[in-house]
């Protein structure tokens, strides 16, 4: 009798046991990872594969989708285009500016936090609220740019409203977010040993010498996390042709100018009712990022410089 | 002595030069926002001309009140705030659970979970948009705030790996006293373990509050009737009229900035320090 009771107080029941509880405690992230990943990873696939408007049930048409998208669909190119300049144009300047921005602010000098809360407030404000606003600014007769210009005598271009010019001037205000980058790196560059510096300096190092052979590859994990996040990123921009280049509820810009392919499908899906090809542009776009991620990992054993713990 | 006072003089000249750099550039990065606050307190017709009036000479207060009623601001305004706590409420209590169970629980499987959901992160968050819309369609859940509050319910990846990464480094023997005491686990996780991760949850906070107030492309899919709209879809909305007066616009928008300004301001420290620590810890 004794002895059984001790037997019970010693073996847990099954939910008592850490690997039931375990369990029970990442539960919301389990179901998250099964709607939000896994779910759509295996139906993705088969959706690009179908036509549906959204309230009859969907058709399966096998490659019609994608015939369509690489042979008639003439915005399909555009998007392509645009969405490749833009992230060519947004990625490595962000990452340049935000480097050399957070190099100049990594200094004890006067008003120092002042000045990185600056550089910094544009990351803060609501993306919405912060490209309606430059749309206004950008304005070809009574925006701040063209009237700041005005005062000089030049007429300014037409930005987001002219083909030639809209994906720069959006590309401009993704670049105006530079402070997220910088803030980072900041961070990145504070955890850099000062024994670093102060042995360069002995060895009469000069400040050029120090940024590319002490921060550079100190930094290197940072920069390399950042190039990946920010082309995920900006492969995936919405919000700017949807704001920016929107006139009477259409976004994408002069003559699919600033139609990227996030926005294309978002507009194939929800303004066209074609989900089925959406999903097919999705398909595309998805493997884009993932041959660009793999590029970057591929070259990055080459560059990137792990600190090592021992 | 003179070779340490000339290298003196060098570094507060080379700071003068770049603080002097930096100060101008801040100024032209921010001159957007400024020319904002002036058009907000301007009359249309100063706006619009020509050379414009930089500095109002007579301050339009009424552009306030009328550009928010055009927009109706406050009941929008309270469906933002309702989404964004929900959303605050979710995320805490998820990503405490899971960060904690994935730190330190001991149960099968858990190193290949944590992998899994680290590396979610990286899958491009457009590959779920149409499914996860046509699940919701089918619950005939479209319309209602349910898409936009229950995924924050089921923890971001993110958050999580930040509150694991910060209980890793609380020592062990904090909750070893606890479980001698005959502690559990959901008992050391409110007890022990959250005292400790206050850093890390409030900036979970900050930082989710921010992201459902800027949140645009689910309320843009999911929230047809105006009535249930939040404040981006107003704000965005009203941007494309084409009629609309820049100083009115422009008195909204900075409402809709505020809330998000102010908060920066009081945690600043939470935004400068979390995001960074964050990302670098990670790597290593």
């Amino acid at each position: 009798m004794n002895n059984k009771k001790t037997k019970v107080v010693q073996k847990r029941r099954f939910w008592q046991r850490d690997g039931f509880i375990g369990y029970m405690f990442i539960l919301p992230s389990l179901i998250g990872f099964a709607i939000f990943v896994a779910y759509p990873l295996v139906v993705a696939i088969f959706y690009s594969f179908t036509e549906w408007d959204g309230l009859s049930p969907a058709k399966f048409v096998g490659l019609k989708n994608y015939i369509y998208m690489f042979t008639t669909d003439p915005s399909f190119p555009k998007a392509i285009k645009a969405t490749f300049l833009y992230v060519l144009m947004t990625v490595p300047l962000t990452l340049v500016f935000g480097l050399l921005l957070a190099v100049m602010l990594n200094h004890n000098m006067f008003s120092v936090k002042m000045l990185r809360t600056l550089f910094y407030l544009p990351v803060v404000l609501p993306s919405v609220a912060a490209l309606v606003l430059w749309k206004f600014v950008y304005d070809p007769s009574y925006g701040l740019i063209n009237q700041l210009l005005a005062i000089f005598g030049i007429k300014g271009p037409k930005w987001l409203q002219s083909e030639d010019t809209a994906l720069v001037s959006m590309a401009i205000v993704s670049i105006w977010g530079v402070g997220s980058m910088m803030i980072i790196f900041l961070s990145g560059m504070q955890s850099i040993s000062s024994e670093l510096y102060e042995a360069a300096d002995v060895d009469g190092a000069n400040s050029i010498q120090k940024f590319f052979r002490i921060t550079i590859p100190m930094m290197s994990p940072v920069l390399f996390l950042q190039l990946i996040t920010g082309l995920i990123t900006a492969f995936q921009a919405f919000n700017p042709p949807q704001l920016l280049t929107n006139y009477s509820g259409v976004g994408g810009g002069p003559n699919y100018a600033t139609y990227l392919l996030a926005y294309s499908i978002y507009d194939k899906a929800f303004n066209g009712f074609k989900y089925g090809y959406a999903m097919a542009q999705v398909m595309v776009l998805f493997v884009i990022i993932m041959i660009f991620t793999a590029i970057v990992f591929r070259f990055s054993n080459a560059y990137v410089y792990y600190e090592s713990n021992d | 002595m003179s070779v340490i006072k000339s290298k003196k003089k060098k570094r507060f000249i080379g700071n003068l030069l770049r603080g002097s750099f930096l100060w101008i550039l801040s100024f032209a990065m921010l001159m957007p926002l400024l020319w904002m606050v002036t058009a907000a307190l301007k009359s249309n017709s100063s706006i619009m001309s020509i050379p414009p009036e930089w500095i109002p000479k007579e301050f339009h207060w009424e552009n306030f009140p009328e550009g928010l009623a055009a927009v109706s601001f406050f009941p929008r305004f309270l469906n933002t705030v309702f989404i964004s706590i929900m959303c605050v409420i979710g995320q805490v209590i998820s990503c405490s659970f899971v960060g904690y169970a994935l730190a330190r629980i001991r149960f099968p499987g858990r190193k290949i979970w944590f992998y899994l959901f680290v590396g979610s992160m990286m899958l491009p968050s457009m590959v779920g948009l149409i499914p996860v819309y046509r699940l919701w369609t089918a619950l005939k859940a479209l319309n209602t705030y349910w898409p936009l509050i229950v995924p924050a319910f089921l923890g971001s990846p993110f958050y999580t790996f930040l509150i694991r990464q910060f209980i890793m480094g609380i020592p062990r023997s904090f909750d070893d006293a606890a479980k001698i005491d005959g502690a559990g686990h959901v008992r050391i996780l409110f007890q022990v373990i959250m005292p400790i991760i206050k850093p890390a949850v409030i900036t979970i906070v900050i930082m989710q509050f921010q992201a459902s107030w800027n949140e645009y492309l689910s309320p843009l899919i999911y929230l047809i009737d105006g009535k249930k709209w939040t404040l981006s879809l107003a704000v965005a909305s009203y941007s494309t009229l084409y009629a609309v007066e820049w100083n009115k616009f422009m008195a909204t928008d900075l409402v809709y900035m505020l809330p998000t300004l102010i908060l920066f301001f009081v945690a600043q420290k939470y935004f400068m320090q979390g995001l960074g620590s964050l990302t670098t810890s990670g790597l290593k």
